[in-house]
């Protein structure tokens, strides 16, 4: 399948998106892989894979909107973690002003 | 009721009925059978529903009775909320116990709430000038001047001290019909981009990631009976959320005025809409 979604280029509030480190993060312990998550995700963040025994991945991280932690409120045995907002915009704010003093 | 959650729920309705005699259980069985036992009272009561698990057995037998709960408890909502996990036995130890008294009490409270409290007036809307676009079906327009946007699409319209939040017009498309919303605390703080209450669609769940730091004053109650207010007039009537700012300078820095909000809006429509067209013609071939 082709790209529809070019991560190289994408940005968020100015700064590239691949500079801000915001995705879910499955804890293994609690994740029981009913996969709620993928299938409510429109983004293609997770993935399955069938063979292996971890049976779900975040496949594509960047996809993940900034912000949004949508999925985890889907998730029942609340497996899924995120980035601190707080500290995910003081970051957003130091990259821009970083940019700017280019 | 085979899970813990689930005995968690039945405790707090029968903790309900316990406090407030006037309140009525319905047997989940019988009203899944149709009986025409509940006929004239689920028409006229205010029902809540109690769902122990994400199945949400309770508010889809109210729904299938064409009825919207009043208030609907999510029991891992609140396991999360109060901190307390849920026990894997069936018999629930004392701090399971706690927290459906915890939820037992928040429900009074709100019932004594919507008893007492008068409803406030709502704010007075006039017309406001729109950028607007047109793509395939689709109408989209975002107000010129006076709202703030963050780049997941939510508003705020800041009045002195206080401002309004809602969702962008490009949101209420993408979600499409809104079925039901979920308001933070009144007194409730937040940061900017922190959640801020939910809402559920015919397609999906979502936060509102809040524009805006501040403190929760005051709720579009319409939308409790409304919800479709938020489709038919996002940045009026389908307000969400009134705030108290804290430092709406500082909120600024991340947020984009109505015409830079417009480009990146078309930005992201027209972007879909390739996406789309690639889908398409990648199943033609």
């Amino acid at each position: 399948m082709s790209k529809i979604y070019d991560a190289e280029k994408e940005t968020f509030m100015g700064v590239p998106r691949k500079r801000i480190p915001w995705w879910p993060t499955i804890d293994y312990d609690k994740c029981n892989f009913c996969m709620d998550c993928d299938k409510f995700c429109p983004h293609n963040v997770f993935a399955k894979i069938d063979d292996e025994k971890q049976q779900l991945i975040v496949k594509n991280p960047y996809n993940c909107v900034v912000f949004c932690r949508a999925c985890a409120k889907t998730c029942a045995p609340d497996a899924l973690e995120f980035p601190e907002k707080s500290e995910t915009s003081k970051l957003i704010k130091k990259l821009r002003s970083e940019s700017l003093g280019d | 009721m085979d899970k813990s959650l689930g005995v968690i729920a039945r405790s707090i309705a029968l903790k309900l009925i316990e406090k407030r005699p006037e309140i009525q259980l319905i047997c989940p069985v019988l009203l899944n059978t149709g009986d025409e036992k509940y006929e004239n009272f689920i028409e006229s009561a205010k029902i809540i529903a109690i769902d122990g698990c994400m199945t949400r057995c309770a508010t889809k037998l109210v729904e299938n009775r064409e009825k919207k709960p009043f208030k609907r408890i999510f029991i891992p909502d609140m396991s999360k909320k109060y901190g307390i996990k849920p026990t894997k036995e069936l018999t629930l130890n004392e701090e399971n116990e706690k927290l459906a008294e915890q939820i037992m009490e928040e429900i009074i409270k709100e019932l004594e709430d919507v008893d007492v409290k008068k409803v406030l007036k709502s704010p007075k809307f006039e017309a406001i000038e729109f950028f607007d676009i047109t793509v395939d079906k689709y109408h989209f327009n975002v107000p010129k001047e006076g709202y703030y946007f963050n780049e997941n699409d939510y508003w705020i319209k800041p009045e002195g001290k206080t401002a309004l939040l809602g969702i962008s017009d490009y949101l209420q498309n993408a979600a499409a019909d809104i079925l039901f919303v979920e308001f933070p605390e009144i007194g409730s703080e937040m940061e900017q981009f922190d959640d801020a209450g939910s809402f559920e669609s015919s397609k999906t769940v979502l936060q509102l990631i809040s524009p805006g730091t501040g403190k929760t004053i005051r709720v579009n109650k319409a939308l409790e009976n409304n919800p479709e207010l938020m489709n038919q007039d996002p940045y009026q009537k389908g307000w969400f959320i009134e705030i108290e700012l804290k430092n709406f300078e500082e909120d600024k820095e991340l947020l984009l005025n109505g015409p830079d909000y417009f480009e990146y809006m078309k930005e992201k429509i027209m972007k879909e809409k390739n996406a789309l067209e690639q889908i398409r013609s990648e199943k033609d071939v």
